[in-house]
């Protein structure tokens, strides 16, 4: 009988496919059960409804902002400016930061500075910005634009140093300019680090966003959540937890796909 | 037997060829943890245009690092590097370097044309030559692969393409067929042999095997173990064109081998009881 060569091959495929299979069958149960139990808890009165309401008291309040418009208008706010500080500060910082892993005279005057300004929250100098920028639009985008900054210049620069030096010691010999250099070796070679800064980068600018919504805005997902708390509404401070964690989620994952995209040569292994 | 060998000395002047290259008392030492390194000891040379020089030598005996002074890509420490102008609109030098030096992001034609790219030369321009050179080199069906989808020994030929391709006064080949396997490395030699007699460009190759130094070369630079220093300067007298099966069968080729072999076998001998030394101690 030729049952034992046969399935054998056959077993260890399945058991294969069936512990993928299982894998993701937990990831998206796991959540569910949570909400459950949440749901199921609040219900019998073992959680305080007052601050953990109820998923469905959630859901009822996301359609009835859904509805009236409000919560797209306050995403929509949140969004442009998060558009307009990255840009702001994330260009600059990536310019500056391979200009700097190129140039050690330019490394020497600035690295200094960015070590010391780095550390400080930048939540701690809202209020100076504030101050600067005033209350519209400008002082949230500053905000985010420096939450950017940082981490994209570090990254871009690290990633220009980290740069195999042969590599620019081919674009020496095959006659590359500067700008040459700096488009054909140093940008392409920093992209993976580059875009671990500007992973950072978002996840800095969600967090400083919220903050500077709460304080000085009319708009956006931070003051939607802090306005929730002055009239006591819970369930709207959800959804706009929510929808932060959202915007977060699907950033990172809309920066997966880039990275993908334009690393090709580490994409096929 | 016709072999002539010749000390230094004797070829400060060259025959009928213009000279290329010509090096004077070229030092170059190199500050490390353990202290300077001296890689390249007083070296004096002349290179005639239109030669392929050939440069053996142990392990570590600065035959790179003279490669790479003459790039532009290292300065000496002290001693004068003269090499006469190239030909208007042509590069004065490309090198083969050693081992993995292909951008990993760009594809092997994005890879082969670089040179040309970076000149700016015309898009038909660009592809007509590096066509011809990956097809040259046996990597036409892969112009669109990136690096680390090719083995090591067709890498190798993608960056002896972009030399090539770059058309320069000068190549500087650093162990260009190392990687290769027996099979591919003679296919090469032969199709470099044959590249090299229509274009008759001033080669610098360096090599760890004696046959390819005898195969390819004109004149062969043995060096001494570190610090690098010249040891003797060999002509090979075989006519061309080559061809490198034939040439191998004649008694004289052994012999000219043999007695290279010879030399060079001190050196890394010399090289040897060196590095023990400086273990013991
Ligand atoms: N950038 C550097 N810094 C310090 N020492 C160096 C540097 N480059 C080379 N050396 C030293 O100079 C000597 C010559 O190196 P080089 O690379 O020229 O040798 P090589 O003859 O090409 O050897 P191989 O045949 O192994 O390639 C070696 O002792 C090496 O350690
Ligand atoms: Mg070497």
């Amino acid at each position: 009988m030729s049952v034992l060569p046969g399935s054998h091959p056959k077993i260890l495929r399945k058991s294969g496919i069936s512990a993928n299979n299982r894998d993701r069958l937990i990831s998206i149960a796991s959540p569910i059960m949570l909400l459950l139990l949440w749901e199921i808890l609040v219900r019998i009165g073992i959680l305080d409804a007052r601050f953990f309401p109820a998923p469905s008291k959630v859901f009822e309040t996301l359609l009835v902002l859904i509805k009236d418009g409000s919560l797209w208008a306050n995403t929509w706010a949140s969004l442009q400016r998060l558009f307009w500080g990255f840009l702001l500060g994330g260009l600059p910082a990536l310019i500056l930061g391979i200009a700097m892993g190129l140039n050690h005279t330019l490394r020497a005057l600035i690295d200094p500075l960015v070590a010391t300004t780095y550390p400080i929250p930048k939540s701690a100098i809202f209020p100076l910005i504030l101050l600067i920028f005033g209350l519209d639009e400008a002082s949230k985008v500053v905000m985010v634009a420096i939450g950017v900054f940082y981490p994209v210049l570090v990254n871009s620069m690290t990633g220009v140093l980290e740069i195999n030096s042969i590599y620019l010691d081919v674009g020496r010999n095959f006659g590359a300019n500067r700008w040459q250099v700096f488009r054909t070796i140093a940008f392409p070679g920093a992209v993976p680090h580059i875009m671990s800064g500007v992973k950072l980068g978002v996840g800095m600018g969600l967090i400083l966003i919220a903050i500077a919504e709460m304080i000085g805005a009319k708009s956006g997902l931070g003051f939607m959540i802090w306005n929730a708390w002055e009239i006591l509404s819970v369930e709207t401070m959800y959804v706009g937890l929510i929808v932060i964690a959202l915007l977060g989620f699907l950033f990172s994952m809309t920066l997966t796909e880039v990275e993908r995209e334009i690393i090709p040569w580490k994409k096929t292994r | 037997m016709e072999t002539t060998l010749t000390t230094p000395d004797l070829h400060t002047t060259s025959g009928d060829q213009p000279v290329k290259i010509r090096l004077r008392n070229l030092t170059k030492q190199f500050t490390t943890g353990g202290g300077p390194v001296t890689a390249l000891d007083d070296v004096s040379l002349d290179i005639p245009s239109g030669c392929f020089f050939m440069i053996v030598g142990p392990s570590g005996c600065g035959k790179t690092t003279l490669l790479r002074i003459l790039a532009g890509l290292d300065t000496p420490t002290s001693g004068s590097v003269e090499v006469s102008e190239p030909a208007a609109g042509r590069p004065g030098n490309s090198m083969v370097f050693q081992g993995g030096s292909l951008f990993p992001w760009m594809t092997v034609f994005e890879n082969a044309a670089y040179g040309l790219r970076m000149r700016k030369r015309p898009k038909a321009e660009i592809n007509e030559v590096v066509g011809h050179y990956l097809s040259r080199t046996g990597l036409s069906k892969f112009s669109h692969a990136y690096p680390h989808q090719l083995s090591g020994g067709m890498q190798q030929r993608v960056s002896i393409a972009r030399a090539f391709s770059n058309d320069p006064d000068i190549l500087l080949m650093d162990e260009p067929f190392s990687a290769l396997d027996e099979q591919n490395k003679l296919l090469l030699q032969e199709e470099l042999l044959r590249i090299w007699e229509e274009t008759r460009k001033t080669v610098l190759f360096i090599t760890h095997s004696v046959d390819e130094a005898v195969t390819l070369g004109d004149r062969i630079m043995i060096m001494t173990a570190q610090p690098g220093r010249t040891k003797q300067i060999v002509d090979v007298p075989f006519a061309r064109p080559r061809e490198v099966l034939e040439l191998r069968a004649l008694p004289a080729y052994g012999e000219l081998v043999y007695s290279i072999w010879g030399q060079l076998r001190e050196e890394v001998q010399r090289a040897r009881t060196q590095d023990e030394g400086s273990v013991k101690s």
